[in-house]
């Protein structure tokens, strides 16, 4: 059972948990996920799983969800080993699951999703009683949605409400949530926080799988902290502090705070000027956006996933057609130029999902480190590639920037995630450039990585160049901004000085809401 | 035994170029042990069969030409598809370009007649390639442009040439031979043919040409920004896109070289062993080369001996044939058996299959 860590325990012998895994083992080829883990959910509380990215949170989740079979372990579900082996198994004991990433069908409504994602008797679909159903849930857990709205109209934090409710409509006993805060707002977040409250009233456990500490302290009882696959400690969060529960998630004191300089910021180096876009689906995504980035500037853009991000980065760097504006850096205008011309004219960037847009997986970190360069002297000869300046550039940029790799002739998809950021880092960063295009720089990274991250990107802005920084972490965008732009449905709403700035309004107007509204 | 639920694909660690090798022959075996049953079922005696498939193949400097010819064009349309599909550009148009390479080369032929072989073979040549090219470019095209299937236009391809060309050879048309029985053209005269590499074999310069282009792809794909751009693309085209490759460039000019390397496999044929154009001028070797690149693991240096298997494969089971009265069809079956176990083997070196079953 649990160590001295839990006081509760130690005197109540033989209290069966709601849900209990005892020594459980998952492995993936070359990585162990959870190495003999125990943890508990008691009835009636809400249990944080906390640890940095790649800690095994998701992985022990999926595994009580039936979603991957442990090699190793037990599962008791009210004192009863059970065996899952699929997430039907765990539906049927009362355990749902909400995912980071949402299992909705766009064109059909809330009705509709939620009837379909769960088993039903007989031939014909009772929408009626559904509806009646749903309508008690919203009312007692103080849930505000359209049951009749499709997918597509809702907002990703609407969409998280939905994956909400059909766990509740199938009667779940106890909720498991994979970074539930990740696609919310600050306000969105405390909504959250408040049902969570009130279905912990009701009798219902939640798993809430974070990174984030402040979140640990706000909503749960518990808190059971994973690194590298291992449990650090189960604790009560009301014993522990803020810093020390970062000292048990990273194995060492963290740095909260990255040192920025105060610099001047200089002339205006990239301008756009009402930029307008269209998403994929052929909806105009971005509003004639107009911005002024400087050179040895930060300036961010703040917003909730889907408010024209995506939008605003591909066109930027030459992957999207801009319908209308113009994007001028050092007074040329290059909107709708090729991404190689683009890239031409002095910009880098960053994209948000490294595997997917940033690195070609197959390729050895070497190939990768050259990937948009492989055309251009001296890394090609006359014809051919320069096999030997490549090694060298190769080797420089992996002793610059700390890349941790067996060798340069390593598959670049057996790196972490950090290693991958670095190698993306060392190719954008080492050419001229005059702006860098940030799209989330530090998703997904561990917290050593991050400060890193963020000591590349000060470090740029120190050299003069202009940095657009797209992010969804406020906290990421208090610590580096010189300047804040707040982005909703396609539009720039406000721009801040940093320093004048706080993240309630900042928070507010991320939610579309303006001053004027809430008077 | 509990039931067996569900069978699980694990990704396995790089396995040694030596376990690779050792997987080959594993295959080979059980191919031959499975078809070994299939020559019994046919009243022969497997061990004979084998015998004769392999002196048909290898057994003197004769049949080792032989099969050299015969892995010819498999070579060449094996590359073809190596470089299509390196970039996942699923093309199945090897054998309609193998026909344009042949009709390409042909009229060349028709226009240059009069010159002097060390003129007009470069200009056969030449024909055969763009003309091979020009067909692989037109899917290519219609990909980069209006994102037509690369499956779908070149299988429609296939037909469309082969229709040309039954037109071209049928009874008024313009390259029968006149007063043939046959759907074929007159024979080619002398100074347009392949010179021959040895006396008394039929194993021409095609085969040096073949050789010469496994090595160049293996140059382009290795070694040049196009190869990179084109691998890079193969494997993640979102980010080859970000990172300002042209996408629709790469497609194009792919198709083109694809299209040409199978060209040359076709005007080899023509003006190396048959010396007419005919629609059996190929028995499927455009096919054949997909399958031959397979089984290189698209790697155009192991295309040469993956050809040269199949090009034994072919050449040994018509003495295998003769001497045993096993059926031709049989021939086919035991080349899909040989392909067969060695993809399996393949799959099984890459991947490790676990059972998944409900305790």
């Amino acid at each position: 059972m649990e160590l001295n860590n839990d006081p509760v325990t130690a005197h109540k012998k033989e209290e069966t948990y709601l849900l209990e895994a005892v020594q459980l083992t998952k492995r993936f080829p070359m990585v162990l996920a959870n190495d003999r883990v125990d943890f508990n959910v008691r009835r009636g509380e809400i249990h944080c799983l906390l640890g940095e990215n790649g800690a095994g949170k998701t992985t022990l989740a999926e595994c009580l969800y039936g979603f991957y079979k442990p090699e190793e372990g037990d599962i008791r579900f009210n004192g009863r080993c059970v065996n899952l082996s699929s997430p039907n198994d765990a539906i049927h004991l009362g355990i749902g699951m909400v995912h980071q990433h949402f299992v909705l069908v766009e064109p059909l409504s809330v009705i509709e999703n939620i009837v379909m994602g769960t088993d039903h008797k007989g031939v014909l679909l009772d929408f009626a009683a559904t509806e009646k159903k749903l309508d008690s849930l919203c009312l007692l857990y103080d849930v505000k949605i359209d049951l009749n709205a499709k997918i597509w109209q809702l907002s990703v934090g609407e969409q998280q409400w939905v994956e909400i409710l059909k766990a509740l409509y199938t009667g779940v006993k106890l909720l498991i949530l994979d970074e539930p805060t990740a696609v919310l707002t600050p306000p969105e977040a405390e909504r959250l926080f408040s049902v969570l409250q009130r279905m912990k009233d009701e009798g219902l456990s939640i798993i809430f799988i974070t990174h984030r500490l402040k979140e640990v302290m706000q909503v749960s009882d518990r808190v059971t902290v994973l690194q590298k696959g291992r449990k650090v400690a189960t604790v009560n969060t009301k014993d522990v502090t803020t810093e020390e529960l970062a000292y048990m998630m990273v194995g060492r004191k963290v740095v909260f705070q990255v040192n920025k300089d105060e610099i001047k910021r200089g002339d205006p180096i990239l301008q756009l000027t009402n930029l307008t876009a269209k998403s994929d689906m052929g909806l105009e995504a971005l509003h004639g956006v107009n911005l002024v980035i400087h050179q040895s500037e930060i300036l961010s853009v703040a917003g909730v996933a889907g408010n024209g991000q995506k939008e605003l980065f591909e066109a930027l760097i030459g992957v999207r057609k801009a319908t209308a504006g113009d994007v001028i850096i050092a007074g040329k205008n290059i909107v709708n130029n090729s991404p190689r011309k683009i890239a031409n004219e002095g910009i880098s960037h960053i994209p948000d999902d490294r595997i997917g847009a940033g690195l070609i997986a197959d390729f050895s970190v070497e190939e990768n480190l050259i990937l948009g360069l492989e055309e251009n002297p001296p890394y090609r000869k006359g014809l051919f590639l320069d096999k030997s300046h490549i090694k060298k550039y190769a080797e420089e940029s992996i002793a610059q920037y700390d890349i941790v790799t067996p060798s340069m002739k390593q598959r670049t998809s057996y790196l972490s995630g950090g290693n991958l950021q670095k190698v993306i880092l060392a190719r954008e960063l080492r050419q001229s450039l005059k702006v860098l295009i940030a799209n989330q720089p530090s998703r997904g990274l561990d917290v050593g990585v991050i400060e890193y991250v963020h000591k590349q990107l000060l470090e740029m802005r120190r050299n003069g160049i202009g940095i657009l920084l797209i992010s969804e972490d406020l906290d990421e965008i208090f610590t580096l901004s010189d300047r804040i732009a707040v982005m909703f449905r396609g539009k720039i709403l406000k721009i801040f000085e940093a320093r004048e700035a706080n993240i309630e309004s900042i928070g507010l107007l991320m939610a579309g809401i303006t001053d004027k509204e809430t008077q | 035994m509990s039931p067996v639920d569900k069978l699980k694909f694990e990704k396995r660690d790089d396995i040694s170029p030596l376990g690779r090798t050792a997987a080959i022959v594993v295959a080979l075996i059980a191919a031959m042990l499975v078809s070994a049953i299939l020559i019994k079922l046919a009243n022969a005696s497997p061990l004979e069969a084998f015998i004769n498939l392999f002196k048909g193949a290898f057994g003197n400097k004769r049949a080792i030409l032989e099969t050299l010819t015969k892995s010819t064009p498999l070579i060449l349309t094996g590359l073809a598809t190596v470089i299509a599909f390196r970039g996942k550009i699923w093309s199945i148009g090897q054998e309609g370009q193998f026909f344009l390479g042949a009709i390409g080369g042909y009229w060349a032929y028709r226009i240059f007649e009069g010159l002097p072989a060390a003129a007009l073979v470069p200009i056969v040549i030449l024909g055969a390639f763009l003309v091979g090219a020009f067909g692989g470019m037109l899917a290519g095209l219609l990909k980069a442009y209006f994102n037509v299937d690369v499956i779908i236009s070149t299988v429609m391809g296939n037909y469309i040439i082969d229709y040309f060309l039954s037109f071209m050879l049928s009874g008024s048309g313009p390259w029968r031979e006149p007063g043939s029985y046959y759907q074929q053209t007159a024979e080619i005269t002398e100074n347009a043919y392949y010179p021959l590499l040895f006396a008394n074999a039929r194993i021409h310069m095609g085969f040096l040409i073949a050789i010469a282009c496994s090595m160049i792809v293996y140059l382009i794909l290795n070694h040049t920004p196009f190869g990179y751009q084109l691998r890079a693309f193969g494997s993640n085209p979102r980010a080859a896109k970000f990172k300002g490759i042209n996408t629709n460039k790469i497609i194009i000019l792919t198709m083109f070289i694809s299209g040409g390397l199978a060209g040359l496999a076709g005007t080899g044929e023509l003006f190396g062993v048959q010396y007419r154009l005919r629609p059996d001028l190929s028995p499927g070797y455009g096919y054949t080369g997909i399958i031959v690149a397979m089984l290189a693991g698209l790697n155009p240096i192991g295309v040469i001996p993956a050809a040269i298997l199949f090009g034994a494969l072919i050449n040994g089971s018509a003495q295998m044939r003769i001497a045993t009265g096993v059926p031709t069809a049989l021939t086919f079956a035991i080349q899909a058996i040989v392909l067969l176990s060695l993809l399996s083997a393949q799959v099984l070196t890459r991947f490790r299959v676990r059972r998944v079953d409900h305790a």
